[in-house]
């Protein structure tokens, strides 16, 4: 079937204009057939019938004549009333009889079957003119079927012409009138539509007669589509530039930025970074697909929790790692700021923050250092000793040694302020090397220094090494210019004990302690009491 | 003149819708040499209508009209109920195409009687007054 109905697709034209009109005519035509034929045959039955009931008029007419002749055996009248009778076309042959015998008979042999099957046979029994009762012969027409019908025909016929005619002119002023009204404005707007091209200001024009049905209602709406449509290709156009140049800054961004850009799958893979990322992490970050977390080694379960919370959060996530890179850069500071970008994907960015690291630890040096000296300061001193104490164990005591330097002061009058830095500087040498490595000194004032003695095995212990640092500074120090200044160092000894105690307080403790000793005569270690004892500092041995 | 053309017409209308009176009734008589004895009404309209010009025993048959009588008009009329016009044109109509002859026309009832006796095949129809020993009665035209 599907050949068949090809076929019939490709005979049919595809314009619409000839597609209505043949529909059109072709539906005339069948419509026409349709009714001519039934109005023929019923006109052909109606013809025939009514040349049937003629021919019997035709014998009422002769019928009283007939009457006659056969009352009176006359064949001269009998075939006088027959040529009469066949005058008209449709009588074949006329029979008169008068009794058993025929008065007039035509030359049909009525036993030939050819002729009994195209012939009518009209009887009708004729009775005496002057007895109504008394049958005296009969009279038989035969009338012949092809005449009847060509009778018959030749009406129909005419029928069939006029209901012809009248269909096919009804039908051309359809399909006239369609086309002219529907069918060509249509192809007209087709054809407009098909050689348009889409710009501004373009629009198809009404067809010939400028209309307010619903063929001009498509014009105006097709106008206006092609208005919108080709505003929208403009803004499109437009879009599209602005969308170029936004890409191009941020390639360029991407390109030449610092900072390392990359995006990551949720699975922690670099799908895609810029030259930045490579410059700070190292070839290794320029193979494809490469694990972030292995290119952060050893921080892959920070990384990965990074990647989680920013997926679940939907924000930034931050972390500053450290990481050892082979080579000649070692170790580098990097700051990972990880952004959620889609479902499966992220962004991540990187820093090396190495100087802002060395620049914060300076910083933070700075703050706790003396310059001087470079031993801790008295904030440096403090944050040491808080974090001691916090972190002291029972099994481990921890002494605080406060130190006062004695006769600094004569050393700076009488030498200036730069052999005093000079002896400093000196002194806080000999301080370092009387200690253990664990141990941490500071100077905490002019001429003031702590050291804290963590992990001290006995009290005994640390006023050995109080006992070193005030045998150590005794010895002169040359202060440049073949001079000589002499120090001394008064020391108080406090052992951090059972009981709980703030770090101000224990400090006041070796405060007093080194007060006792400078009180005692200088140059000697002073041990403060347990925190709630009342009694002062005993001296060292 | 206007006065009598009425009574004439008052009078064939009488004569002719009204018919015979008892003395005027009509009888059809034949020679007694004929051998017929009697005819039937049908037999004696064959006759005087030319269907046949002879009488059932095979004896040839002479009619014979009494014209323009008042006879003829009931004759007629009594018999096949048609008037002397309808005659006229029956028989004016075969003179030209038919082969049969009207009957033998008459002056009178008189010469009707007259030539019945002196023909064997004459037949013809008289009123019953007029009816003598040398003709024999055949039919009577009843009413």
């Amino acid at each position: 079937m599907p050949r068949r109905r090809n076929l019939i697709a490709r005979i049919l034209p595809r314009s619409i204009v000839a597609r209505t009109s043949l529909s059109i005519l072709l539906l005339a035509v069948i419509t026409g057939l349709l009714f001519s034929t039934m109005a023929s045959w019923r006109a052909r039955a109606a013809e025939h019938d009514r040349l049937i009931t003629r021919v019997n008029e035709l014998m009422s007419t002769v019928e009283s004549t007939v009457s006659i002749a056969t009352f009176l055996n006359d064949a001269t009248l009998a075939r006088e009333i027959a040529n009469g009778l066949m005058k008209n076309r449709v009588v074949a042959g006329v029979r008169i009889t008068s009794g058993p015998t025929p008065l007039y008979a035509s030359a049909i042999d009525m036993r030939d079957p050819v002729n009994r099957k195209s012939m009518y046979v009209l009887d009708r029994t004729i009775y005496s003119p002057f007895d109504a009762a008394s049958a005296v012969g009969a009279i038989t027409l035969y009338v012949s079927h092809a005449e009847l019908d060509s009778q018959a025909s030749a009406y129909s016929l005419f029928t069939v012409w006029m209901l012809s005619l009248q269909m096919s002119i009804v039908a051309a002023a359809v399909a006239f009138l369609v086309y002219l009204l529907v069918t060509r404005p249509i192809k007209g707007i087709s054809d407009e539509l098909h050689r348009l091209e889409i710009r501004s200001g373009m629009h198809i024009s009404f067809p010939s007669t400028r209309r307010k049905d619903e063929i001009g209602q498509l014009v105006l709406d097709v106008n206006s589509l092609i208005s919108r449509l080709s505003d929208a290709l403009e803004t499109e156009h437009d879009l599209r530039l602005k969308q170029e140049i936004s890409e191009k800054r941020l390639r360029l961004v991407f390109e030449k930025a610092d900072t390392g850009m990359l995006i990551l799958d949720k699975d922690g893979a670099v799908q895609s970074c810029n030259p930045a990322f490579v410059r700070i992490l190292g070839p290794a970050a320029s193979v494809p697909q490469a694990p972030l977390r292995d290119l952060l080694a050893p921080h892959g379960a920070t990384v990965a929790k990074l990647i989680e919370a920013s997926q679940a959060s939907g924000e930034p996530r931050e972390a500053d790692l450290e990481i050892d890179l082979a080579g000649p850069r070692g170790k580098v500071w990097v700051e990972l700021s990880v952004n959620p970008l889609g479902p499966n994907l992220l962004q991540a960015l990187v820093n090396d923050i190495t100087e802002r690291k060395r620049a914060e630890s300076a910083a933070q040096e700075l703050a706790t250092r003396d310059t001087l000296t470079a031993l801790l300061n008295r904030r440096g001193f403090d944050t040491a000793l808080a974090g001691l104490m916090a972190n002291s164990r029972r099994d481990s005591r921890l002494a605080l040694l406060q130190i006062d330097l004695d006769y600094f002061k004569s050393v700076n009058d009488n030498y200036g302020h730069e052999a005093g830095d000079l002896v400093l500087r000196e002194v806080a040498r000999i301080f370092e090397r009387s200690v253990r490595r664990s141990d941490i000194v500071a100077r905490v004032g002019g001429d003031e220094f702590a050291v804290l003695l963590p992990g001290i095995e006995s009290a005994a212990k640390a006023e050995q090494i109080a006992r070193n640092i005030i045998s150590g500074v005794k010895v002169p120090i040359d202060i440049g210019g073949g001079r000589l200044a002499q120090v001394g160092a008064s020391i108080g000894i406090a052992l951090l004990g059972d009981a709980p105690e703030s770090p101000a307080a224990f400090a006041r403790r070796a405060d007093l302690a080194m007060y006792a000793a400078k009180q005692a005569g200088r140059g000697c270690a002073y041990i403060a009491p347990a925190a709630n004892d009342e009694p002062e500092a005993t001296a060292a041995a | 003149m206007k006065t009598l053309a009425l009574v004439m017409i008052l009078a064939t209308l009488a004569t002719g819708v009204a018919g015979a009176d008892h003395s005027a009734e009509l009888v059809v008589i034949v020679n007694p040499e004929s051998g017929v004895v009697r005819l039937t009404r049908e037999e004696v309209i064959d006759i005087f209508l030319g269907r046949y010009r002879k009488f059932p025993s095979g004896r040839a048959a002479l009619p014979i009209d009494v014209e323009s009588s008042k006879e003829r008009t009931n004759f007629y009329q009594l018999l096949v109920k048609k008037s002397p016009a309808e005659i006229s044109s029956y028989w004016a109509r075969l003179v030209f195409s038919g082969q049969k002859s009207p009957p033998f026309q008459v002056a009178d009832v008189k010469t009707a009687v007259e030539l019945v006796q002196g023909n064997p095949n004459a037949i013809a129809y008289v009123d019953r007054a007029s009816v003598n020993a040398h003709v024999k009665v055949v039919l009577e035209i009843q009413p």
